[in-house]
């Protein structure tokens, strides 16, 4: 590999993050008596243990009972937890991170590297089954991979402690800056308290079990209703918190969680589908919306398996083209969702999103083109392409379909529209029978590589069966571009090229929230919340 | 009459074994996993996980190592999705929450649902009679998903007079008014018009005739000779009802966030969390069965023509 002159010159340059305080009170803010906040989860969490964690909810709550490496600030900012700061070697191999010595559990023990290298080698060890193990391949660190398959002992991970304060992690091959530093404010790679784990085994995660090193602690979880937490004392920045408790609670219904906001038993709502405009207008104080890093698209199944229609990328290309995307944000989602054309949401953490040529094509020129592709490759009113959109059992996904539907009729497209159950859907789509499936990815790292390396035909986890070699050597170079940006740009424009899949909005984040929390909603677009950086004023 | 009791259980070992060897396998058939995620695991991270829960085992294995957890250790294993949680432990915390809501929706719906049957039969083509018939039709259509959030509407959010979700327990009634009504509604309609009918044809027979030509009162016909055989129809529609609302429904579980089994019940499926879901089938499959016994007892208690 040819050395990187810049990363070079990045080399022993240490990095050190603004040391910011938890929760800052504006000027004028006057803090109410009541510091305890109720808080919305749509399921209950599945587990508490970092390492296992794969859901939102999950990490919703984990981030406030752990803190990993580095942390975020309400603004989306990267501020320092239990690292000060970090080196990188020359080579870009070495990351060497420096941990803070005031840190501790809540039992009083200090959070060491030791504690560290525990939960990395943890969260590959075959014997966790952690749905999230892969978190570590990605980051290629050292064997992490053979690891994985079995190959070698745990304790063979490219991750060991120095001394008890300095962390010391080997990569395989260097990755971006941002990448490493945007992974480590993930749950999976959280300290691990392994005196309780060795104790308790899987039990250790019960409330009067669980240990942590994060803002708050476990008080209670009952399971289907409410979590509850209060604010932990020894947490190392615990005179900057501010919240004293805070209350998960459980609900299913999004029209009910929204009821019981109004009722004033929580602090924060969704909004519930379709009632963004509405409530706008009635709470425009409490309403908000912001990017949020999810696409949704329809798949084309490209592999063997699929039509041969598909195959044909004039006809794919016809297919997105008709395709009327501001109908499906503005007169059928009305939530401020924004129109795809392509892969990554632009609204990710030092993007460039790409400038897509039919993307500032009217809707009627794009219709024209479309049809006259079809025509191309065969198809018209006496032979018409017929083709089957699947998506899963939802209303929203239903009416997006149906439209979908009377998109392609207007350039001849017959379409039949078949709706599964969650599971047979999501097990159809990755064994390739389907033709059209509706899907959706929602970025689980602020980095562009997350999303792009999912059409990469090493990993084959993409529905589609798209294989570039060009694609996957761009994805390969961008680990060690100077200006990422420029590869990001490439695979958008060859993802546009080929068609593997038609986006179609980029998410919104919206939800209610009351006039007298401040902190919250939180700029960045992963949706990560610390309660710590929140707090109460009086109304 | 006990010997009868032991018959009928020993008749339940076969159709419980029977029952969990059914739905186990038939669960397992249903296509996608406990694991199948819209972003696919890598193959490597998957077989994992497998290997940890014996799913790649063959399905036959997987079964006889299932029922011998069940039968020797009384052991359903861990939930698939909440992994920090084991099935009995899931059970040990849902059912009691179920049982006390579903016990005071059943006693509600019975008490209700009779008197408001009988009145009408004995009231027959008075307002009365139109009233309890224009309540009980009313509540049928009423489904417990358009009732659950109209009453939070009403009482959480109006009058703030009940909290709009949660359960802390038999004693804290505020917790489980809602719950209750919406449950027990539409079974106090069926029960009520059940046994308006039943009711009306008691009231025609001889017997009663007689009672009535003998100058007895009203009021100790009904209570003593038409109350009791027009229970039966009922009682053999309780059985089936009160396991119904014992273990809760899915409604009521996610619109008033009670923690509830019912809702782990359906999610189970969905998620294919296949514990999970024995250990709910095999609970229900239980209660079916002894309250169809119990049921079966009752009858021979109101019914002296009945003898086993």
């Amino acid at each position: 590999m040819k050395p990187n002159p810049l990363l070079a010159l990045a080399v022993a340059l240490s990095f050190i993050v603004p040391n910011a305080s938890a929760a800052t009170v504006a000027p004028g803010d006057t803090l109410a008596e009541n510091q305890d906040i109720d808080l919305w989860l749509l399921d209950d969490i599945k587990t508490l243990d970092p390492q296992k964690s794969a859901s939102v909810g999950d990490s919703d709550a984990i981030r406030q009972l752990f803190e990993g490496l580095y942390s975020q600030a309400a603004n989306g900012d990267l501020v320092p937890g239990v690292a000060t700061g970090h080196e990188v070697s020359a080579d870009g191999l070495i990351w060497t991170f420096h941990l803070r010595p005031e840190a501790t559990w809540s039992n009083g023990d200090p959070v060491t590297a030791q504690d560290f290298v525990y939960a990395w080698r943890r969260l590959v060890d075959p014997e966790t089954a952690s749905e999230k193990a892969s978190a570590l391949t990605d980051l290629k660190v050292k064997n992490a991979k053979a690891v994985i398959d079995g190959k070698l002992p745990p304790a063979e991970l490219g991750v060991r402690a120095i001394d008890a304060h300095t962390l010391e992690v080997t990569l395989d091959q260097p990755i971006p800056h941002g990448y490493m530093i945007a992974s480590v404010t993930n749950t999976n790679t959280f300290p691990a308290p392994r005196a309780v784990i060795e104790t308790y085994g899987d039990a250790w995660t019960q409330p009067g079990h669980l240990i942590g090193n994060g803002a708050y602690s476990l008080v209670e979880h009952r399971i289907g209703q409410k979590i509850v937490l209060k604010r932990n004392p020894r947490y190392r920045d615990d005179a900057h918190t501010i919240v004293k408790s805070v209350t998960f609670h459980v609900i299913n219904e999004e029209n009910q969680a929204l009821t019981r906001f109004r009722a004033g038993e929580l602090d924060v709502s969704p909004i519930p589908s379709g009632q963004y405009p509405r409530l706008k207008e009635k709470y425009p104080d409490q309403v908000y919306k912001k990017p949020r890093a999810c696409t949704y698209a329809y798949v084309f199944n490209l592999s063997l398996k699929g039509p041969e229609a598909l195959k044909d990328v004039r006809v794919r290309k016809g297919l997105s083209l008709a395709i009327d995307r501001s109908i499906i944000t503005d007169n059928i989602l009305k939530g401020g969702q924004i129109p795809a054309y392509s892969w990554t949401p632009p609204s990710m953490a030092g993007f460039k999103a790409p400038d897509i040529d039919y993307s500032h094509w009217s809707q009627a020129e794009r219709v024209a083109k479309a049809e006259n592709l079809l025509k191309q490759a065969g198809y018209g009113p006496d032979h018409p392409l017929k083709l089957t959109i699947s998506y899963n059992t939802s209303e929203a996904h239903k009416k997006i379909a149906v439209a979908i539907q009377q998109f392609w009729k207007a350039i001849g497209v017959e379409t039949r529209l078949e709706n599964m159950e969650w599971k047979v859907f999501t097990d159809r789509l990755h064994k390739h029978e389907y033709e059209v499936g509706r899907y959706a990815i929602c970025a689980g790292v602020d980095n562009a590589i997350d999303m792009l390396s999912f059409f990469k035909s090493t990993d084959s986890l993409n529905p589609t069966g798209f294989a570039s070699a060009d694609y996957d050597r761009l994805m390969n170079d961008v680990l060690t571009a100077t200006d990422p940006n420029i590869d990001y740009d490439q695979a958008e424009h060859t993802l546009a090229d080929k068609m593997p899949i038609a986006p179609i909005y980029f998410y919104t984040s919206n939800g209610m929230v009351k006039p007298d929390i401040r902190g919250f909603p939180v700029q960045n677009v992963l949706n990560f919340f610390y309660v710590r950086n929140m707090y109460r004023v009086v109304k | 009459m006990i010997r009868y009791i032991f018959r009928r259980l020993g008749h339940a070992i076969p159709v419980m074994l029977i029952l969990i060897v059914f739905s186990f396998v038939i669960m397992h058939l249903a296509p996608g996993g406990p694991f199948t995620r819209e972003r696919a695991l890598p193959p490597q991270v998957l077989a994992n996980i497998n290997a940890k829960y014996g799913l790649d085992q063959p399905l036959w294995k997987q079964t006889l190592d299932y029922l011998w957890g069940i039968v020797v250790h009384f052991d359903f294993g861990p939930s698939f999705v909440y992994t920090d949680q084991s099935v009995n432990s899931i059970i040990a915390q849902g059912f009691p929450i179920t049982l006390t809501y579903g016990t005071i929706s059943g006693v509600v719906a019975i008490a209700v649902g009779v008197t408001l049957g009988a009145v009408a039969a004995i009231r027959h083509n008075s307002w009365l009679d139109s009233l309890a018939v224009g309540v009980s039709v009313t509540a049928q259509v009423l489904p417990n998903f358009v009732m659950a959030p109209i009453l939070v509407v009403i009482f959480t959010l109006w009058l703030h007079w009940l909290p709009g979700g949660g359960f802390e327990g038999l004693l804290s009634p505020a917790y489980w008014i809602m719950p209750v009504i919406a449950l027990s509604t539409s079974y106090m309609a069926s029960i009520a018009r059940m046994m308006r009918s039943s009711m009306l044809e008691v009231m025609n027979q001889n017997h009663i005739r007689t009672a009535r030509a003998k100058g007895l009162a009203m009021r100790r016909i009904v209570m003593k000779h038409a109350l009791k055989p027009a229970l039966l129809p009922v009682i053999s529609y309780l059985g089936p009802a009160f396991v119904g609302m014992i273990t809760g429904s899915v409604v009521i579980d996610m619109y008033f966030s009670t923690g509830g089994i019912g809702k782990f019940f359906v999610d189970s499926a969905l998620n294919r969390d296949y514990a999970v879901m024995m250990g709910i089938t095999v609970l229900l499959g239980g209660l079916t069965i002894v309250f169809n016994l119990l049921v079966d007892i009752l009858y021979a208690w109101i019914d002296p023509k009945i003898r086993y």
